[in-house]
């Protein structure tokens, strides 16, 4: 009992939780609605103070669940998106108030199957905590009133049944290979195996890329980036900002751990990733600076913004971890401001087009200041800490060897093009039109968001040194 | 001098900048006009401290500086720090720069009519901006200030110009970021290279340059053309230079005397700072290509501004083909050439700024800038006319006006100048002497055309400088017919600096 307690108490807490929102679902479902909201938040905010309690490098559940300090760095930003994402629902729950503890209870299990999938350490543990968090997106996506959404988001659910398949014939072949799910044992059967000469390289290969292409289908890269854009727009404004942080910050995790087992065996394997993040990126930026809808140009941002970070990932060196470990922390902040800054825009004055916005600034100069500082933070330019992140990220590629400079020139190519597509929503806000836009400055959870996700971005850049000693603390202890 | 800090020089213009975009700020324009005078004069004589107490026998750099956050240097864990310092050259320039943005703020008032508060705040932006690429001593750091200069500018540029500013202003934005990319590529690789050879991990660009045997040629080439190009494009260069004149033609004229003034020279220092310190070697190598590039560049784009249509254009170009002495003058590699070409691009500043406050005071009265328009304004316009003649006398290079020493410098040194290639060097040389005629051309076919000849029948009525204005050009005239008559007064505060960089180079 006392090893669960010291590995599994967030988990736990979040789970008495669901089970709390979903007996309240059952009892006072349209009255009460808004007690959800601040359940919610009180699990997260308890399920964060229990990590005080946890211990490093515990095992639970016969040595399946793994809790170290690696794990607890990404359940901690995980649960901080939750917070933010639990106070951006605001008028979801307003709109639908019979299914609000429904909703927070379905949006709670997502943030406890990404947790539960970083602290797996087996194939089987994890591939359940993806599809549970994969359902989870699904039935989020579902939440949507819009006649289209039903549509636009069937693309993800189909990708999404093909991928996990894909994922299976990958972790079969593995499994026919070495007879473990263990990663650890695993990674022995392929040390072994290279001192005996008998890697079965081309199968290796084949599963991995496999297996991949489940990450690659939930950060939306390249070549499963289809749905991106379609689902992002059929989506509500929360549930589009709750699937490009949790399922990204939780892949990440996951995916640096999967790297680790096979990647010093596959040399290829680096390439092909370096190749799909460049790819990504390329794609994602030129699509970006055509799109009108905001939310489709967010869905590609994401698209880009994971593929910089794979960039980053596929060198794999602990160097290149810590920068990836620091950019998601980065991300965290500005792509949550981002999004709160568009659902303060929609849910006020329901405007979702980039034209829009014109003019914007003379009615609300904060906001106007505070969304061009977020945006800022992703494109990666100077004041804020999207820059340091960056210039963290491409140094740690330009560290790792001269085969990964073409790679690297090319990202940076589409960075420069991603700066174009977030330069036009400034452009969009200082136009000198005048409009009748009203902002609704009521809604204090939101705006609290944005400006707080804007004085953070810059505050990280300042103290950034110790946060990078403390992500290259963390990328060591993995 | 303990009140002399750079961090405070640097980072007050960003302070002012959000004090007056803050949306409680009063948007009443002569409030905000008087407050921006009043501290671009404060801050203009600060820096004129920093330049007062400077020690020019001083080798090295001076008034050193760190930002730290909470006791702890910005990214150390990077080898990325917030240092600050400046040596004589920088100091000029930041000098210059906050003179220049005090005459831009004084001719500002007649020009900008709308969203004052948007046009002040970018104007400081834009000053701390130059400031801290003139003050970085560490080359990340360097870049921060460079990008961050691009967006004062293009807002400068695109709201307060005519109906084409904005994409005069959209091509000088995405130039910038393509010659931008090469010169951050060229730092990473040049901070990677050196973690690789010397296992330390840092971007000070005087460590970088400390030991310049360690990097081989290829890679010393590589770095060296990718910073040649993202300089280029800001001084402008000959093949670069298309953004300088459509955006001058085409933006407010208080915004061309701060382009023409502040803007460049933040090239020619890149230049000086980067390619000559950092890879004496290998500019040693390319040295004759760059004489030649430079005394081209000077006959390009002194044909180019002679058959331009408006005066604006006539005079961007007449700057970039200005520049091209400063280029000639570095690749020299003598202290004569050096210094002139130093000079040169100080008192390009000057000179450009002047003509464009002149420019400003015509178009303001005309309301036009084409050269076909104008003429004979010199009848109504008397002390204007007078004043353009000795700023015009002194682009061209007549004595005892400032743009005369550095010109003669320049072209002393090319001749004097021990490169290898003599015969191609002499000849370039000797044709940059024949240069001056074609910059007497222009500038005098701009003198002619705007001031001499008959005078139209539209403008009769025009009125003569305003006390503000004449005050503005007789500091310009002084300053000019200053620096003519004794140049050595500037001169002396780089001459050690120059002295070590050429002593690098010629060993």
């Amino acid at each position: 009992m006392s090893e669960i307690v010291a590995a599994y108490l967030p988990e736990f807490i979040i789970i008495l939780f669901i089970i709390f929102n979903l007996t309240a679902s059952l009892f006072f479902s349209t009255y009460l609605y808004k007690l959800s909201k601040w359940v919610t938040l009180l699990g997260i905010v308890l399920a964060m103070a229990s990590t005080l309690y946890l211990q490093p490098e515990t095992y639970a559940f016969n040595n399946t669940f793994l809790s170290n300090f690696y794990t607890l760095f990404f359940k901690i930003l995980i649960l901080m998106g939750g917070f933010f994402l639990t106070l951006l629902s605001r008028n979801m729950i307003r709109e639908k108030r019979d299914r609000a503890f429904e909703y927070f209870s379905v949006f709670l299990s997502g943030i406890l199957f990404a947790m539960c999938a970083l602290s797996a350490v087996d194939f089987v543990g994890l591939f359940v905590s993806l599809e549970a968090l994969g359902l989870s997106c699904y039935l989020l996506l579902s939440l949507n009133k819009n006649p289209n959404a039903k549509q636009l988001t069937f693309g993800y659910l189909v990708q999404g049944a093909v991928v996990s398949a894909l994922f299976l014939t990958g972790l079969s072949l593995i499994y026919g290979m070495c007879a473990q799910f263990d990663f650890e044992q695993i990674g022995l059967f392929l040390v072994n195996s290279m001192h005996s000469g008998s890697q079965p390289q081309v199968l290796l290969t084949f599963s991995l890329i496999l297996m991949i292409c489940t990450f690659l289908f939930k950060l939306g890269l390249a070549p499963f980036s289809s749905w991106l854009p379609d689902t992002f727009e059929g989506a509500s404004y929360p549930i589009g900002a709750y699937m490009s942080t949790i399922p990204v910050l939780a892949c990440f995790g996951i995916l640096s751990r999967i790297l680790m087992i096979f990647l010093n065996y596959t040399f290829t394997m680096k390439i092909v990733l370096a190749f799909v993040a460049v790819i990504t990126i390329i794609f994602g930026s030129l699509s970006a600076i055509r799109q009108e809808n905001l939310k489709r140009l967010m869905a590609y941002s994401m698209s880009v913004q994971s593929g910089i970070m794979l960039l980053g990932l596929c060198v794999f060196t602990t160097y290149s971890l810590s920068s990836v470990l620091f950019y998601l922390f980065c991300y965290l902040f500005a792509n949550i401001g981002a999004w709160s800054a568009i659902i303060l825009l929609y849910n006020s004055a329901k405007l979702e087009k980039l034209e829009d916005l014109k003019g914007i600034i003379y009615h609300r100069p904060y906001y106007v200041i505070a969304f061009t500082v977020v945006l800022i933070a992703l494109a990666g330019l100077a004041p804020t800490c999207g820059f340091v992140a960056k210039l963290y990220i491409f140094s740690a590629v330009a560290r790792s060897g001269f085969i990964f400079l073409p790679f690297l020139i090319i990202a940076m190519l589409g960075c420069v093009i991603m700066i174009y597509a977030y330069w036009r929503i400034i452009r969009a806000m200082f136009r000198r039109i005048e409009t009748d836009i009203e902002i609704d400055t009521h809604v204090i959870s939101s705006k609290f968001i944005l400006y707080g996700c804007a004085l953070s971005t810059v505050a990280i850049c300042l103290i950034a040194d110790r946060l990078i000693q403390f992500c290259q603390l963390v990328a060591y202890y993995m | 001098m303990n009140f002399l800090s750079l961090i405070w020089l640097i980072f007050a213009p960003i302070v002012v900048s959000l004090i007056i975009m803050f949306p409680r700020f009063p948007n009443h324009q002569v409030k905000v006009r008087r407050f921006a005078k009043w501290f671009a004069g404060l801050h203009f004589i600060y820096a004129l401290l920093f330049l007062a107490f400077f020690d020019t026998s001083m080798f090295g750099m001076s008034y050193e500086k760190e930002l730290t956050f909470f006791g702890m240097s910005w990214l150390k864990s990077l080898g990325i720090s917030a240092k600050f310092a400046v040596d004589g050259i920088a100091l000029l320039m930041v000098v210059l720069t906050t003179f220049i943005v005090l005459i831009t703020l004084f001719m500002s008032k007649i020009h900008i009519r709308s969203k004052h508060k948007l046009y002040y705040s970018m104007v400081f932006l834009l000053e701390s901006a130059i400031l801290g690429i003139f003050c970085a001593k560490d080359m990340f750091l360097f870049f921060i200030f460079w990008e961050l200069s691009l967006i004062p500018v293009y807002f400068l540029i695109s709201q307060w110009g005519n109906s084409e500013a904005r994409r005069a202003a959209i091509k000088f934005t995405l130039v910038s970021f393509a010659a931008n990319m090469f010169l951050f590529f060229g730092m990473l690789i040049l901070y990677y290279y050196n973690f690789a050879v010397s296992n330390v991990l840092t971007a000070n660009i005087e460590s970088l340059n400390m030991d310049e045997k360690i990097y081989p040629v290829w890679f010393q080439v590589t770095v060296f053309v990718n910073f040649l190009i993202g300089f280029l494009v800001r001084v402008p260069f000959v093949p670069f230079h298309n953004w300088y004149a459509d955006v001058q033609s085409k933006s407010a004229a208080p915004v061309n005397i701060m382009l023409s003034g502040v803007l460049l020279n933040t090239g020619v220092y890149g230049l000086i700072r980067f390619n000559m310190q950092v890879f004496p070697e290998i500019f040693k190598m390319f040295a004759p290509v760059l004489m030649v590039w430079g005394i081209a560049n000077i006959i390009y784009a002194g044909a180019l501004s002679i058959v331009q249509p408006g005066i604006k254009k006539i005079v961007s170009y007449a700057h970039i083909s200005s520049m091209g002495f400063v280029m000639t003058g570095l690749a020299c590699l003598n202290s004569t050439g050096f210094n002139g070409a130093v000079f040169m691009s100080i008192a390009c500043a000057v000179v450009f700024s002047a003509l464009f406050v002149i420019i400003s005071s015509v178009q303001f009265r005309t309301k036009t800038t084409y050269i076909t328009a104008l003429g004979g304004i010199g009848q109504v316009m008397p002390k204007c006319m007078y004043f353009a003649l000795i700023i015009c006398f002194s682009a061209i290079g007549v004595p005892f006006l400032m743009m005369f020493t550095p010109k003669l410098m320049v072209l002393t040194g090319a001749m004097l100048s021990n490169l290898e290639q003599q015969l191609m060097v002499k000849v370039a040389a000797f044709i940059g002497l024949v240069a001056i005629v074609v910059s007497a051309g222009y500038i005098m076919y701009f003198f002619y055309k705007v001031f001499c000849s008959v005078l139209l029948e539209q403008w009769k009525k025009v009125k003569d400088l305003s006390p503000q204005e004449t005050a503005v050009l007789s500091a310009l005239c002084l300053i000019i017919i200053y620096f003519g008559v004794y140049p050595m007064s500037i001169i002396q505060i780089y001459q050690s600096v120059s002295s070590i960089i050429l002593d690098v180079i010629q060993v």
